[in-house]
């Protein structure tokens, strides 16, 4: 079989030679000689710096880059003489066929490195099984991320101080998911909001209630107990504040709790920052309603900076004691379906099934006899124990199955022996589940797998997974990467320093703002230095109070929630995914209208909605859409080159090289043009005199400075330090434009096929967990020819990616897993 | 809506910026009280140690050794002083070290040429912060990392056992950027300073509950212990299945996957060793102060906060080793609180314009400032041998970028504080003569007394004098 393969690929190698020498480098002669041959290396590239032909035909890396700047017309530059269609198609072939060796009867699916569960998948998945939200944000540190996406098998690490947390976090989850008993003390839990100002029993409010500081309140509930007995009364509450930048508040206040009218205790609140606080009072009750009520009462009247509040959680009603009254806990038979037998050997098997099935869940495909054995006898052990009990013991198993690498790890076997095989159903189940939902597969694609059905009905479960709310996961995740809409939350903006530069420079304001950082950095001012600095504060205060925009919580959730959405809709409708470019819609509430100037168009509220843009609107799509300009600026200024950069990297997919190591020297030439501050566009204009830098901005520089009209909020501007905004450019590919919106334009009529490419490279980058290798090409060609007769809908993308070979197959490697390896075949 | 919540739904601990003073309201009892008997080293391994021991002092007191990072390099200027020798002057970036003048050594000419290009482009950042400890040429690789073991982790194979934790790896880099990371270099260089092997990062804690709650336990004072002992009792006891599962899951798997469950089996091993172990420590340190509980809003508090754990860690002789990455390079951060709005990364690019270098040096100076609060605190903490922390210690401070503007690798910023127990000559600016940045690393193994270790890195030798 090896040496079959051998004999094949040298003969292809010869082929691909005579093809080289016949065909391809008449044209790179014809077409490209005058940069890249006979020792002309422009942009470092060179076509015929071979010592052999195996050394043409091997350098995957310099024909895939020759491939990208062909199909996007970058090469040969728009000025010069053209290839035709078919040569250009020749290239493509023979860089597909012969330097890449696809086989496209046969294609490669390459391997997929075993998958650890990041951290939204873990959250996820942790839900699903066990109806626990355990928070991995703040429990596990940030997953690595590889080709820009954070579900990647080979980057995904497990350090010991990670495996101890999940060990931990399986503790925590079961301790919370999972009764340890069959009967438990009743409980009640009145929420926060179920408080009011008179007694409202039995409201249906759920969340918690905020008291603030600087208002008397009373806010009262009460419970009824049907037996007289022993009670204990938890009260929950946190006290927080809304951040302020260097303003402190130094207000208190009083919290008195009575029970039926008695008072049980009084506390006193400061500045506590969000700490929680818990009490319990003990109480013997009579039968009957039984009130609680608190009370918050003001002490002291300082300056109201930062809002502190007191956030009532909730009180819980424990008991009675008294264990005739005890109850089936809730929860209690999601794990325990049935009454534990008291019979030994009945338990025995009892505590297999439930242990099979959970793990079979976990695992996400049956658990063999010989682990449920094992679990069923850690089971046992614990459950022996003095105190214990049977749902203890499984409680115990299920901590080690949720700490097990089967279930951390999404290990795949093969369906088959052969070469390439298909991945078993189960593998297919659970990539399905993870690129949709990012969670576990559910009890139907699981049955459809033990059943054998799943492939074979495979475009019903899509549609059916896609109308599901989990599918929500698919935008949140996948444009939260693509687009960096999850960046939204944590990039570093200053309104005020945005909006202020949009006029003209004002020497003044400039020195003053020098003089309070000299005072800032100072450790100890004197008396008159601290009251200068006041000063200067307060000054600052007054002029930017016209710049009194935050970029807060509220907003950057509505500028997230607007691509996740426009992106649930274009899925939902399988609208184009030209709509991503240009369109007349987007997702809006107050807020965000507001924020792009869209005042007239009736959007009020704070819920997001489908919203009909007005015809000369600058915005639909995404490259116009606040959050993407905003995570693609600088704290206080746009960016013209992280903006191209974004566009070649995420729309055109045709990324420059990176930045050469060592920046040149631009202050020099700057040097020579002071007799004015430079604009953003001529220093990005001197920038691109330099060689080494042009070619690479050239590329970049058009593409961003078409957006100079939106800031680095994302809001439209007329100008920019007082100076008119130009936005006109010509890309490397020759169109000219006026606007962001010819731009877009330009985008969707000629660069489709480009933007097509690309976003079929990242979703399937998304969806199989690793990077694309140059085998992957005949792939997403594939996969865009689809894409291009279904006119670009998002069907034929998300179609293509899921029957795509890569994602279907699979490349034996000796030792992955089936019921019978490739390796044991040999030997036999 | 979306129900699913994930990272962007942000809990309670984002706007904590309680924790810092709750915290310290704990610390300050402590200093006030520097005989305070539960923080004092064990005296289980406070029964001083001869001299010539593992991480030890030729008192007997435990030798500490820490990394710090600091991101984007500094203004080369500004940053360096006067004359050389003792009676140097300080530069206005180093200014805020004055009152520690006696306890640090500021190292000149020392180099990190494997962060240089090379055949390898762009990515000075990526390999900033990879080579800072491990002095190798990191693969250029989006996926298939490849860096070496760095130099706390080579420490704390040897030393590693003497404490509760082998060491201790911080950051303040909570958010990681959604996007790819610098030039094709995966993400993995630029988060991790510190490398168990070449191709495992060790996670750094950026959740100060998080970190403490791994030095002492969870939950309030005085229940620390017993809740870290019934932990350890569950982990323990599935040990063995988890164990028994992985190799068998290994059989199943081929070559690239084995590497994954390998991390998974070490990790395995090395609780087992931390539970075994526990037993010669004795109850852990329990201090009585409020666990952190997040991450506070001002970047200010939170580096403050990191930093005194450190100096818990070490003062509770929890741990000899610690890495502390207060930014990777190419943080892009803003500083509000001293009015510098820009980000870190676009500024530092300066082109030499005046106003930019000014705010960029100002920004190191507020770097150095920070440092300067934690010497300080331990300076004024004594150790079990009646000198103080700082004197019992070995820390670095520095950036793998030397000129951020311009991306060179050589003069590096570097300060060596502290006196490794009497054998550095702290209060002075000393040039090395463009040596290995490895070099300095070898000559602080030394002084831990590490052994077999002839090279390490780009090493040419020892320094001479430090």
């Amino acid at each position: 079989m090896a040496a079959c393969l051998g004999i094949s690929a040298a003969a292809r190698a010869a082929d691909g030679a005579r093809v080289f020498h016949k065909q391809i480098q008449p044209m790179l002669v014809q077409y490209c000689g005058d940069c890249h041959l006979d020792g002309m290396k422009k942009g470092n590239v060179s076509l015929d710096d071979f010592k052999t032909d195996r050394d043409a035909l091997t350098n995957k890396d310099l024909w895939a880059m020759v491939l990208k700047n062909v199909r996007g017309n970058i090469m040969p530059p728009p000025k010069k003489e053209q290839p035709t269609a078919a040569e250009r198609e020749r290239l493509v072939q023979w860089i597909k066929f012969d330097v890449f060796g696809i086989d496209p009867r046969n294609i490669d699916p390459g391997r997929v490195t075993v998958r650890r569960l990041n951290r939204v998948e873990y959250r996820n998945t942790i839900r699903d099984l066990t109806g626990v939200d355990f928070d991995t944000d703040s429990e596990f540190p940030p997953d690595d991320t590889g080709y820009g996406f954070d579900d990647i098998g080979e980057v995904l690490n497990l350090s010991p101080m990670l495996l101890e947390k999940y060990l931990d976090a399986a503790n925590r989850i079961v301790a919370q998911a999972v009764p340890a008993q069959s009967r438990v003390m009743p409980e009640k839990i009145l929420p926060g909001r179920a408080f009011h100002a008179t007694n409202a029993p039995g409201s249906e409010a759920w969340g918690n209630l905020s008291l603030s500081y600087y208002d008397p309140a009373l806010v009262v509930n009460s419970f009824h107990a049907e037996h007289a007995g022993h009670y204990q009364v938890a009260v929950d509450l946190t006290a927080n504040e809304r951040y302020v930048e260097d303003q402190f508040d130094a207000n208190k206040c009083r919290l008195i709790v009575r029970i039926d009218g008695k008072e049980v205790g009084r506390y006193e609140y400061g500045r506590e920052s969000g700490q929680p606080f818990h009490y319990d009072y003990a109480q013997d009750w009579t039968a009957g309603d039984h009130q609680v009520a608190l009370e918050i009462e003001p002490l002291t009247h300082e300056k109201q900076i930062r809002s502190l509040t007191l956030r009532l959680v909730s009180a819980t009603i424990h008991g009675p004691a008294d264990a005739q009254y005890w109850v089936e806990p809730p929860n209690y038979r999601r794990f325990f379906p049935k009454i534990v037998p008291a019979d030994a050997a009945a338990r025995h098997i009892y505590a297999r099934e439930i242990l099979g099935d959970f793990a079979s869940k976990a695992f996400r495909r049956p658990a063999d006899a010989e682990t449920v054995e094992r679990l069923t006898a850690l089971a046992e052990n614990r459950a022996q124990e003095p105190g214990a009990t049977f749902e203890a013991g499984i409680s115990h198993a299920f901590v080690a199955i949720l700490a097990s690498p089967r279930f951390l790890y999404r290990q795949e076997h093969a369906a088959s022996t052969q070469a390439t095989p298909f991945i078993d159903e189960y593998s297919l189940a659970s990539r399905l589940s993870y690129f949709l939902w990012s969670t576990m597969p559910d009890a139907e694609l699981m049955s459809l797998a033990a059943a054998g059905k799943l492939r074979a009905g495979l475009d019903n479960q899509v549609q059916r997974m896609l109308a599901d709310p989990k599918a929500a996961a698919l935008a949140k995740n996948f444009t939260g990467q693509w687009l960096q809409a999850r960046d939204i939350d944590i990039v570093a903006v200053d309104p005020r320093t945005i909006l202020s530069s949009q006029e003209k420079k004002d020497p003044h304001a400039e020195e003053m703002r020098a003089q309070f950082r000299e005072f800032a950095a100072k450790d100890h001012l004197t008396a008159e230095e601290k009251e200068k600095f006041n000063k200067l504060r307060e000054g600052f205060r007054k002029t930017f109070g016209r710049f009194n925009l935050q970029f807060d919580y509220d907003l950057r959730t509505a500028m997230r929630q607007e691509v996740e959405l426009y992106f649930s809709h274009i899925v939902h409708e399988d609208r184009s995914v030209l709509d991503f470019l240009q369109s007349d819609y987007t997702f809006l509430n107050e807020r965000l209208a507001r924020h792009y100037g869209l005042t007239n168009l009736n959007v009020t509220g704070s819920q997001m909605r489908l919203v009909k843009l007005p015809a000369d609107s600058p915005r639909g799509g995404v490259l116009t859409m606040g959050g993407v300009l905003a995570v693609t600026s600088n704290p206080t200024r746009t960016s013209p080159v992280k903006r191209g950069l974004f566009v070649l990297d995420n729309i055109l997919g045709n990324p420059p090289p990176p930045a050469p190591p060592n920046i040149p020297a631009l202050e020099d030439i700057e040097k020579g043009a002071h007799d004015h501050d430079l604009t953003l566009r001529e220093t990005l204009a001197i920038h691109r005199e330099k060689p080494v830098c042009a070619s690479c901005h050239n590329h970049m520089d058009p593409l961003g400075l078409a957006m100079e009209n939106f800031n680095a909020l994302g809001m439209w501007r007329e100008h920019d330090h007082g100076e008119p905004i130009d936005c006109t450019g010509t890309l490397l590919s020759g169109e000219s434009f006026q606007s962001p919106r010819e731009l877009k334009q330009i985008l969707v009529a000629n660069h489709h096929l480009e933007f097509y490419r690309t976003l079929t490279e990242k979703l399937l980058t998304y969806a199989l967990g690793r990077g694309l290798e140059p085998q992957d090409t005949e792939t997403v060609d594939q996969i865009v020819d689809q894409m291009e007769k279904a006119n670009g809908r998002f069907s034929a993308l998300l179609g293509g990616v899921i029957h795509s070979i890569p994602f279907q197959k699979t490349r034996q490697s000796p030792l992955l897993g089936g019921p019978e390896t490739a390796m044991t075949k040999e030997k036999s | 809506m979306n129900k699913h919540s994930t990272s962007q739904d942000r809990p309670s601990e984002r706007a904590a910026a309680f924790s810092r003073r709750h915290f310290l309201r704990g610390l300050g009892a402590c200093l006030a009280l520097p005989a305070f008997e539960s923080l004092q080293p064990l005296k289980a391994l406070g029964a001083l140690a001869p001299a010539g021991k593992l991480a030890a002092t030729a008192t007997g007191a435990p030798l500490r050794t820490a990394f710090i990072f600091f991101p984007n390099g500094a203004v080369p200027d500004a940053w360096w002083p006067e004359k050389t020798g003792a009676d140097f002057a300080f530069s206005p970036t180093l200014q805020g070290l004055e009152d520690m003048r006696s306890h640090v050594q500021v190292m000149g000419e020392l180099d990190h040429l494997c962060a240089l290009p090379g055949a390898d482009g762009g990515g000075d950042h990526a390999r900033g912060n990879a080579v800072y400890l491990t002095g190798v040429r990191i693969k250029k690789s989006a996926s298939d990392v490849h860096a070496g073991v760095s130099i706390d982790q080579v420490m704390a194979r040897q030393v590693g056992h003497l404490t509760r934790l082998p060491s201790l790896e911080l950051s303040c880099d909570n958010d990681h950027k959604s996007s790819a990371c610098d030039s094709n270099y995966a993400c993995a260089y630029q988060y991790n300073l510190s490398w168990s092997s070449p191709t495992s990062p060790v996670t750094p804690e950026s959740n100060p509950r998080l970190a403490f709650e791994r030095m002492f336990g969870v939950g309030k004072p005085g229940e620390r212990w017993a809740n870290t002992q019934r932990i350890e009792a569950e982990q323990r006891s599935i040990l063995d299945f988890v164990l028994d599962d992985a190799h068998r899951l290994n059989r199943q798997l081929a070559a690239r996957d084995r590497d994954k469950l390998d991390q998974y089996l070490t990790g395995v091993r090395e609780i087992e060793t931390r539970i075994q172990n526990a037993g010669r420590f004795g109850p852990a340190k329990d201090p009585d102060m409020a666990t952190p509980s997040g991450v506070p809003t001002s970047y200010g508090e939170y580096v403050q906060l990191m930093y005194d754990l450190m100096w818990l860690a070490f003062q509770t002789d929890s741990t000899r080793l610690a890495t502390f990455c207060l930014a990777h390079d190419g943080d892009n951060r803003s500083f509000g609180e001293i009015g510098i709005f820009e980000g870190h990364h676009d500024l530092s690019h300066h082109q030499n314009k005046p106003e930019r270098v000014k705010k960029v040096q100002e920004i190191d100076a507020w770097y150095v400032k920070q440092f300067a609060k934690f010497l300080k605190k331990m300076e004024a903490t004594k150790d079990i041998d009646g000198n103080s922390l700082l004197h019992n210690s070995m820390i670095v401070y520095g950036a793998g970028n030397a000129d951020g503007n311009r991306h060179t690798h050589n003069n590096l910023p570097i300060v060596l504080a502290g006196a490794g127990g009497g054998t550095l000559r702290p209060g002075r600016y000393i040039k090395q003569n463009s040596q290995p940045m490895t070099n300095l690393f070898l000559s602080l193994a030394d002084r831990m007394s590490l052994t077999g270790l002839e090279r390490f890195g780009d090493s040419t030798g020892r320094l001479k004098d430090v």
